[in-house]
C-alpha cells in the first residue's frame, strides 16, 4: 500500500504535468471556441405574439465537442506514465506488478477528481446558458446530456479507459519499441474494422445498430467500463516480461 | 559466520540463439567488494540486469540473500542497480534524488549533498540536458546515498574523467569502511579499481573464466623478457602464454609464482621480470579461456 | 591505485601491508605498545580494500608480533622488535650474503679481494664496525 503511494508520488513529483496539462489544453479548446462564438452573429425569427411580431433569438445549442481535448491529454499521460517512466520507477527497486497497480489506481483517482470537475462545469454551463452565448462546450449530444451523476459516471469511465489503453501502449512501447507500438494500434485498428466486416456481412449491422441506440447512456458507460477493464488485463499480462 | 549475499548457478541468457550468459555460477560472500570483469560485450551487463530483476533468465537461478530477486519486492528493495545508460522521465537531478529518498530504505541525505558537491553536479539542472559524465556522476550519487545491503554498479563511471573516478574510488571506500555492504562492480578499467577488490570473476563470452581472490592474482604471473636463450634456459620446464621474440630478444609470460632464488636467479641470467598486472591477467586470461583457471590451480600448488 | 603509495603488483597486497608495518617495527618508528593503524585507517591511505588491510594486520597478530585489545585496537607486542631483528639477522645470509658472492664469482672477484672491497666501503660508510645493532 505504502509502494503504491509512493509510486503515485512518483508520478506527481512534477505536479502540474498530470493534474495541470490537461486542463491547461482543456481552457485553451474552451477559449478558442468561447472566442468564436462570441463572435457568430445571433440569428433571430419572427414569432407571432399578442404583441404582435417579435424577434425572438434562436435558441439551438452549439455543440462543439472541443471536451475531447481533455480525453486526448489523459490518453498521452497514459503512455507516458509507462513508457518514460517505467525504467527508473523499476530501478527504485519496484516490482512491475506494483508499478502498473499503482498507476493504475492515480490514473483512476485522476479520471475520478477530473471527471467532476467536468460535471461541475456542466453544471455552470447549463446555469449560464451556455456561458452567455449558447455554447455547449461541456454537453455533448447523448453521451454527456443527462443527470449530473450520470455525466460523472460516463466522464470517469472515459477518462479511466483512455489512461489505461494508455498505460498498454507504453508497455507495448516498452518491450516492442516504436515498431511494436505501432503493429499494436494497427492490430488495434484491424481488429475494429474487420468486426465492422464481420457485422456487414452477415447481414447483422442493423441488429448492433438497434442494440447501440437501445442502450442509454448508463448503459453506454457500462459497455465503456468493460471494455476499461478488458484494456487493463492486457496491460497486466503484457508488463510481467517487459525489461528496461 | 559469513552469510552468501549472491549466489547463481548455472546461469543461462539467450537471445535469439546466441548465448549471452553461459552456464555462468558462482557466489559473492556478503560485505565483500567483487569485481566483475571482462570485455565490453562479455556478458556482464546482462548478468547484473538479471541480478536486479530487470532482466529474466532463460535457464538457471540466481538468489540475493537466499531469495530470487524477479518480481521480489523484499529483495528488490535492499539492492541498488546502478547502470551507465539509465533511462529517467522528464526530471530534474533534485527530483531523481528526492524519489530515490522515498524507496531506498537507507537513504542518507548527507551523503547524496556531500556527493553531489564533489562530482559538481549542479541539482537544478535537467536530467536530459546534464554530459555523459554527469549523468554517470548522478547514477553513483544515487548508488551511494542509497546505502542499499547489495550495490550493483556497471561501469558507472563513463564519461568521468580519470580525476572524477578517484574521487569515485575514494568515496566508495570510505563509505565501505564505515558502512560496510556486498558490492559487485563491474569495469573494464581493471589497474585503477585492483586495489578496492576482494576477489574478481572473470567472464568472457557470457562463461565464467576465472574467479579468484584479487591478492592471490598478485605475481601469479610474470612477463620475462631478456637474450632469447636465457629466457629459454629460465622458463624451462614451466607454463607459458605469450612468446615475443625480435631478433635476440625474447619475451615470455610464466605463469606460477616466483620466489627470491627465482629473482636471483633471474637478475644473474640479465633478465628481466615483471609481474602481471590484474588487467593484464584478465587479458590473458580471456585469451585463453577456460584454461586459465586450471593453468593457475597447477602451477600454484 | 595502490600503486602510488608505493605498493608493487607482484605481492599479494596484504603480504606488503605487513611487511611494511614490520619495517616500521624493526626500524624503531613503532615503539612498543604504541598503537598501530587500524586497518580502515590503512585501507584509505593505500587506497586498498579494508579486508586485504585487515588480513595484513592479522598476520602480524598471528605471528605474534601485534596484540589486539577489543574494542580500542592493535598494538605493537612487547619484544616485536627484537624478534624481528633476530628474523632479519638469521636472513641476511640468504639475502644479501649469498647473492653477493654469486655475483662476485660471476665477475672473477676471489674472497680475499672480496674482503678488501667490504673493509674499503666500511670505512667510507656510516657503519659500526662495532658490530650489534645500532639505533
Amino acid at each position: 500500500m505504502r509502494t503504491w503511494r509512493d509510486i503515485a508520488r512518483y508520478h506527481l513529483v512534477i505536479p502540474w504535468l498530470p493534474l495541470g496539462l490537461p486542463w491547461a489544453i482543456l481552457s485553451v479548446s474552451f477559449i478558442v471556441n468561447l472566442v468564436i462564438f462570441a463572435f457568430v452573429p445571433q440569428s433571430y425569427h419572427e414569432v407571432m405574439t399578442g404583441h404582435g411580431l417579435v424577434q425572438v433569438a434562436d435558441a439551438a445549442p452549439n455543440y462543439t465537442g472541443g471536451v475531447v481535448s481533455i480525453y486526448i491529454l489523459v490518453l498521452v499521460i497514459g503512455i507516458n506514465s509507462i513508457g518514460r517512466s517505467l525504467p527508473f520507477g523499476l530501478a527504485l527497486g519496484v516490482t512491475r506488478r506494483s508499478f502498473y497497480t499503482g498507476t493504475a489506481l492515480l490514473g483512476v483517482a485522476l479520471a475520478a477528481v477530473d471527471g467532476l470537475l467536468l460535471t461541475g462545469l456542466q453544471a455552470i454551463e447549463r446555469a449560464t446558458d451556455g456561458w452567455g452565448v449558447n455554447m455547449h462546450f461541456f454537453q455533448v449530444p447523448y453521451i454527456l446530456d443527462g443527470p449530473w451523476y450520470v455525466t460523472w459516471l460516463t466522464s470517469f469511465v472515459g477518462l479511466a479507459l483512455l489512461f489505461v489503453w494508455g498505460m498498454w501502449c507504453g508497455i507495448v512501447y516498452r518491450r516492442w519499441n516504436l515498431f511494436g507500438s505501432m503493429t499494436f494500434v494497427a492490430a488495434q485498428v484491424t481488429m475494429v474494422v474487420a468486426a465492422v466486416l464481420i457485422l456487414v456481412w452477415a447481414d447483422a449491422w442493423s441488429g448492433v445498430g438497434h442494440f447501440f441506440t437501445g442502450l442509454t447512456a448508463a448503459g453506454l458507460t457500462g459497455v465503456l467500463a468493460a471494455l476499461a477493464v478488458l484494456l487493463l488485463a492486457g496491460g497486466q499480462a503484457t508488463i510481467r516480461r517487459a525489461t528496461v | 559466520m559469513t552469510q552468501t549475499a549472491i549466489s547463481v548457478t548455472g546461469l543461462t541468457r539467450r537471445y535469439h540463439g546466441h548465448r549471452a550468459l553461459d552456464q555462468v555460477s558462482f557466489e559473492v560472500e556478503a560485505g565483500s567488494i567483487v569485481g566483475l570483469l571482462g570485455r565490453n560485450g562479455a556478458g556482464k551487463t546482462t548478468l547484473l540486469r538479471i541480478l536486479a530483476g530487470q532482466e529474466f533468465p532463460s535457464a538457471g537461478s540466481v538468489l540475493i540473500h537466499g531469495a530470487p530477486p524477479t518480481e521480489n519486492e523484499a529483495v528488490l528493495r535492499r539492492m541498488v542497480f546502478v547502470r551507465e545508460d539509465q533511462v529517467y522521465p522528464d526530471f530534474k537531478v533534485r527530483h531523481a534524488l528526492r524519489i530515490a529518498s522515498w524507496f531506498y530504505p537507507n537513504w542518507s541525505p548527507e551523503l547524496a549533498d556531500a556527493l553531489l558537491a564533489d562530482f559538481e553536479l549542479p541539482p537544478g539542472r535537467a536530467i536530459k540536458k546534464l554530459s555523459r559524465g554527469m549523468r554517470s556522476a548522478l547514477g553513483i550519487v544515487i548508488g551511494m546515498a542509497a546505502r542499499a545491503e547489495v550495490t550493483l554498479f556497471d561501469e558507472p563511471y563513463a564519461g568521468l574523467d580519470a580525476v572524477a573516478r578517484q574521487i569515485f574510488y575514494d568515496r566508495l571506500l570510505a563509505e565501505y569502511a564505515e558502512h560496510p555492504r556486498t558490492i559487485l562492480l563491474s569495469t573494464h578499467l581493471i589497474d585503477e579499481a585492483a586495489g578496492l577488490l576482494e576477489r574478481v570473476i572473470v567472464i568472457d563470452h557470457g562463461r565464467v573464466v576465472l574467479t579468484a581472490d584479487a591478492d592471490d592474482l598478485r605475481g601469479v604471473a610474470s612477463a620475462v623478457s631478456g637474450p632469447v636463450l636465457a629466457v629459454d634456459e629460465f622458463t624451462a620446464g614451466r607454463v607459458l602464454w605469450d612468446r615475443r621474440r625480435v631478433a635476440s630478444q625474447a619475451s615470455v609470460v610464466v605463469v606460477g609464482a616466483l620466489d627470491e632464488a627465482d629473482r636471483a636467479r633471474a637478475r644473474s641470467l640479465r633478465l628481466e621480470l615483471s609481474p602481471l598486472t590484474l588487467q593484464q591477467l584478465v587479458v590473458h586470461a580471456a585469451a585463453q579461456q577456460a584454461n586459465t583457471a586450471d593453468t593457475l590451480e597447477r602451477t600454484s600448488a | 591505485m595502490p600503486e602510488l603509495a608505493g605498493l608493487d603488483e607482484g605481492t599479494p597486497l596484504f603480504a606488503q601491508i605487513a611487511e611494511r608495518l614490520a619495517e616500521e617495527i624493526a626500524d624503531g618508528g613503532l615503539a612498543e605498545g604504541e598503537r598501530v593503524p587500524s586497518m580502515n585507517e590503512l585501507a584509505a591511505f593505500y587506497r586498498i580494500n579494508p579486508a586485504t588491510a585487515a588480513k595484513g594486520l592479522n598476520l602480524l597478530a598471528d605471528d605474534g608480533l601485534l596484540e589486539k585489545r577489543r574494542g580500542i585496537g592493535m598494538f605493537v607486542a612487547s619484544g616485536a622488535r627484537k624478534r624481528l631483528l633476530a628474523q632479519r639477522r638469521e636472513q641476511f645470509a640468504s639475502r644479501y650474503v649469498e647473492p653477493l658472492l654469486a655475483e662476485a664469482a660471476r665477475l672473477g672477484i676471489g674472497a680475499d679481494e672480496l674482503l678488501a672491497l667490504v673493509r674499503e666501503s666500511a670505512q667510507s660508510l656510516p657503519f659500526n664496525t662495532q658490530g650489534g645493532v645500532t639505533v
